[in-house]
């Protein structure tokens, strides 16, 4: 899928996340996987949209600078 | 590795149902519940409301222990806190749903299904022998079942329908994003829930308070992102409460994702059903979703048992599924997803203007259906979606 922005992708807070699994469906790229109570994010499938970071309930989804 | 017949993942109301159905529909089948958490009905992530007929299908709430409150009341709110009480609301219900989930666990496994807890099925793949093969991990230790069926009840990440090559995705616009307390030495009538609409207290949703019993009550809202001045729902909640209950004493917190969308365009692959909050199986208009995940359940279970006793699980077998979810109640779904989406266009000072005319009608007459007829009224736009709704 391509990239919406050249050079953000989604990370995720853990000390935050609650497991609720809302993401997951949200994520076009289907990048965001939740396994043993840990979300995750496939950073080589996100592809910066940001679609994920507003609808966090607690905000634990955010876009920083691609390495 | 473990070979069954139906491998159900997920003991929420949608899995606990399949489960317990297949198995009355064909007792010699073997039939595996999954929980991924380590109890059955916890977290609960639900407001835990519930009416009262589609409930009676599946259990009888009269005297139950799963049972924290009888309804007989609804209340809507307009953003300035003028209250509307709809008369013939019908009987509702607030569910203990820890309890709740594991009745319907237990009844499951009663029929003679096996339930295990702490398992997550991590992975699935087709092989040519006709079969799943699902990745379960159970306390650090991993098994291979081999399953003719999978049924996936394993709610808003349905990870069983994408391994399925299903299309489960879903639109920011059609996201509700929930938070929700359990508030206690709050003050309100104990026998009534209350909704809020208001789109400076839960903008494209609604604010709710559900008593769980005499001063205490699941208070929380759903609200969209996008719709948003940039808090999240936890927020806005924090602001709802602080105004609303500033001395209620919060004994509980949950949050979770709601999906108001209609039901994804295919539910089943060849050896794979999809039911519940999983298959986005919930009424965009209320947001509620247990009736319907027993109701799709229940048609799961009996699908895959008569499927499998036929030695077809093939797509096209499976296919019969979908079609008797859209007559119970797909098609409903369609129709109140239209609703929702021109009701999203009413402003605050126009849901004001509605609740004071709406409490001129005699306190009787004032219905549901009464108070769409005056939004109509006001606001043209409604009106052919309203008559499409009523058909």
């Amino acid at each position: 899928m391509r990239r919406v922005t050249p050079d953000t992708i989604a990370i995720v807070d853990l000390a935050v996340c609650d497991r609720c699994g809302l993401c997951l469906p949200l994520c076009p790229p289907e990048a965001l996987h939740l396994e043993l109570n840990i979300l995750t994010v496939d950073d080589a499938a996100c592809t910066g949209c940001e679609k994920c970071v507003a609808p966090c309930p607690v905000g634990a989804l955010a876009m920083v600078a691609y390495a | 590795m473990p070979d069954v017949d139906i491998l159900v993942v997920g003991a929420g109301p949608a899995g606990a149902v399949a489960a317990w159905q297949a198995k009355l529909a064909a007792p010699e089948l073997d039939v595996v519940l999954l929980e991924r958490d380590r109890a059955v009905g916890a977290p609960v992530r639900c407001a835990e409301g519930v009416g009262d007929a589609g409930l009676r299908e599946f259990a009888n709430p009269d005297g139950a222990d799963w049972v924290s409150r009888r309804i007989t009341d609804v209340i809507l709110e307009s953003p300035d806190d003028t209250q509307v009480v709809l008369a013939n609301s019908g009987l509702g219900w607030i569910l203990d749903r820890t309890r709740f989930d594991a009745y319907l666990a237990a009844q499951a496994a009663a029929a003679g299904a096996a339930v295990l807890v702490g398992a997550e099925a991590t992975a699935m793949s087709r092989n040519g022998d006709e079969r799943w093969h699902v990745r379960v991990t159970e306390r650090g230790r991993e098994d291979l079942y081999r399953a003719r069926i999978v049924i996936g009840a394993d709610g808003v990440e349905t990870m069983v329908g994408r391994w399925a090559g299903l299309d489960t995705r879903v639109p920011a616009r059609d996201m509700e994003s929930c938070a929700q307390y359990v508030l206690q030495g709050i003050d309100f009538n104990p026998n009534a829930i209350y909704l809020q609409f208001s789109n400076a207290i839960a903008p494209g949703g609604y604010a709710w308070i559900f008593p769980k019993g005499v001063g205490i009550a699941n208070v929380g809202l759903g609200l969209v992102a996008l719709k948003t001045n940039g808090h999240n729902a936890r927020q806005y909640l924090d602001d709802w409460v602080a105004r609303r209950f500033p001395s209620g004493v919060r004994t509980g917190y949950t949050v979770g994702g709601v999906i108001v969308h209609t039901t994804i365009k295919k539910t089943y692959a060849a050896g794979v059903l999809v039911a519940g909050d999983a298959a986005h199986m919930i009424n965009p208009l209320s947001g509620g979703g247990i009736n319907n995940a027993m109701k799709a359940g229940r048609l799961a279970g009996c699908t895959a048992a008569a499927a499998v006793r036929e030695h077809d699980t093939t797509e096209r077998r499976l296919a019969s599924y979908h079609k008797a979810w859209m007559e119970v109640l797909g098609e409903d779904h369609l129709k109140y997803y239209r609703l929702k989406q021109a009701l999203e266009h009413m402003d605050d000072a126009f849901l004001n203007s509605l609740a004071r005319t709406v409490n001129k009608v005699v306190p009787e007459k004032r219905t549901l259906g009464r108070v769409l007829t005056h939004a109509m009224i006001r606001h043209p736009l409604l009106i052919p979606v309203v008559a499409r709704f009523f058909v």
